[in-house]
């Protein structure tokens, strides 16, 4: 798969080409593909257990308040002409909490005026959102998709730059998955590193 | 009379000298799309005029074809709503087979995912044996298939085409009783099926439907019908204005040996009953009016031959 150092779907039955594909489109749709490094899918019908295993990329640097727009700051009043609205949302909520609804105004589309208020000198630097934060859980949602439907029994951990995921149907067998576990990833950063 | 299913495509201009053509003749307009300014027919017309039908609508360049699925209903089964089946393997399926003339549904079931866990409740299975034919769309896996498949069909007396990511053969051989059709190398999958590979495997569904769909006129055609659907909906079409005020894309669906009227069933069922189809006979005389398990609509079984000695 494209973007990915590593990929490899793993199946005691034959099947493993159709979840490759399934792996690759969902992967797609969410736009992982550039964040996920490394992906290992296990799966076993029998049982029925599905695990995947992986590695993430440095995340995306954080979105600050200069990174939505120019911000001009005149003595009591700072005017931020928005570039990228995108983040323009999430901006405006931060600054309703830190400054109150009266003093933050957006006469236009493209325009955000804050006064009445003493602006704050490093108010650039402000952070408006951190990918890292959603990442996870676009992450796990994303494999959940992937994973065969009706495995309610699930476990998902992620630490810094790795996530496990295991799901079945019946009770997981802890061990097995540990074990399942530490061996891929050992597998993946034998290649990867 | 044999009545044979076709489809029409054609323009606006004069579409109304071939609707009074195919009536003359003896066929029914089973349902009519609107395209733009194309307009699509389905229809039931006697096999002998299709000769004459395609000689008529020529100098209007209008498009005669067979389509065996039309005046069918069938049901695609999926083992719920999420996202794992839609909306491309279950929705692709059911379009392409509304596109080849039949009416299509979908059915999720509420916990028809998983290994072990997959069941049917009662109303699904009602549900799905109102339809001539339901298509299973299951996953990937042929041992997952082998063991939840015998709980999903459990009670399910209409003809099933079970499809799934295994060749057919293991499908086959899995299977036990057999079921009327098998389509392999289907299975779940979560692109839209754009290329030839995946539209072929479509195609073979359809083949596998028009198979089944094909054994199924014979074996009315051996004992039939009392009165054909179509002409019992063009009947209640005309006898029923308030059918005109239903929105739902198809208020009369017709089936293989019935309809499924989209009218409320303790208002209206009497009614239908009680409609005169010719000198003495009425619908209640060769025909069950039934409750769907549909919303509250009406579901019309029409008696063979053989119960009722009525053919009209």
């Amino acid at each position: 798969m494209s973007g990915l150092d590593y990929f490899e779907v793993e199946c005691t039955e034959d099947g493993s080409d159709n979840y490759n594909k399934i792996a690759t489109t969902v992967l797609q749709d969410h736009n992982l593909l550039g964040i996920v490094e490394g992906l290992h899918i296990y799966i076993n019908p029998a049982y029925p257990l599905f695990v995947a295993t992986g590695f993430i990329r440095q995340t995306r640097s954080v979105i600050r308040v200069s990174d939505v727009g120019n911000v001009l700051i005149q003595d009591e009043k700072a005017t931020i002409s928005v570039g990228d609205e995108t983040y323009l949302a999430a901006m405006l909520k931060m600054f309703w909490q830190k400054f109150g609804h009266d003093n933050v105004d957006q006469p236009d589309r493209f325009t955000v005026i804050i006064k009445n208020v003493d602006i704050p000198k490093d108010l650039r630097e402000w952070v408006v959102i951190d990918p890292s934060e959603s990442l996870f859980k676009d992450l796990i949602y994303a494999i959940q998709v992937i994973a065969p439907e009706g495995f309610k029994v699930r476990r998902e951990n992620y630490g810094k730059n790795r996530f496990s995921f295991a799901a079945s149907e019946n009770t997981l067998p802890a061990e097995d998955i540990e074990k399942i576990i530490a061996d891929r990833f050992a597998k993946m950063e034998e290649t990867l590193r | 009379m044999m009545l044979v299913p076709i489809t029409y495509k054609g323009g606006v201009y004069r579409l109304d000298e071939i609707v009074d053509y195919i009536e003359d003749l003896g066929g029914y307009i089973v349902q009519r799309h609107n395209i733009a300014s194309e307009v699509v027919l389905q229809v039931l017309m006697p096999k002998e005029d299709i000769k004459r039908l395609i000689a008529f609508s020529r100098p209007l360049a209008g498009e005669v074809t067979e389509s065996p699925l039309v005046g069918t209903e069938i049901v695609v089964v999926i083992p719920s709503l999420e996202i794992h089946h839609l909306p491309h393997s279950a929705c692709d399926v059911a379009e392409y087979l509304r596109s080849n003339g039949s009416k299509s549904n979908i059915l999720g079931m509420a916990r028809g995912f998983g290994k072990r866990i997959a069941q049917l409740n009662d109303e699904e299975r009602d549900l799905i044996n109102e339809h001539d034919l339901a298509i299973y769309v299951l996953g990937n896996f042929a041992s997952c298939i082998e063991t939840k498949f015998p709980k999903l069909r459990r009670g399910i007396t209409v003809p099933i085409i079970l499809t799934g990511a295994p060749d057919r053969d293991v499908l086959e051989k899995q299977t036990d009783p057999p079921v009327a059709g098998y389509v392999g190398g289907l299975g779940r999958f979560m692109h839209r099926t754009q290329t030839e590979a995946d539209i072929h495997r479509l195609d073979l569904v359809i083949e596998e439907v028009e198979k089944v769909v094909a054994a199924r006129r014979q074996e009315i055609a051996n004992d039939p019908l009392s009165v054909s659907p179509a002409r019992l909906q063009a009947i209640i079409k005309q006898e029923i204005p308030e059918i005109e005020e239903v929105y739902s894309p198809a208020p009369i669906a017709v089936q293989l040996n019935g309809l499924r009227l989209k009218l409320s069933y303790p208002e209206y069922a009497q009614k239908v009953r009680d409609l005169v189809i010719e000198d003495e006979v009425k619908v209640g005389d060769v025909a069950d009016v039934l409750p769907s398990r549909m919303r509250n609509y009406i579901l019309i079984r029409i008696r063979p031959l053989s119960e009722t000695n009525i053919v009209v």
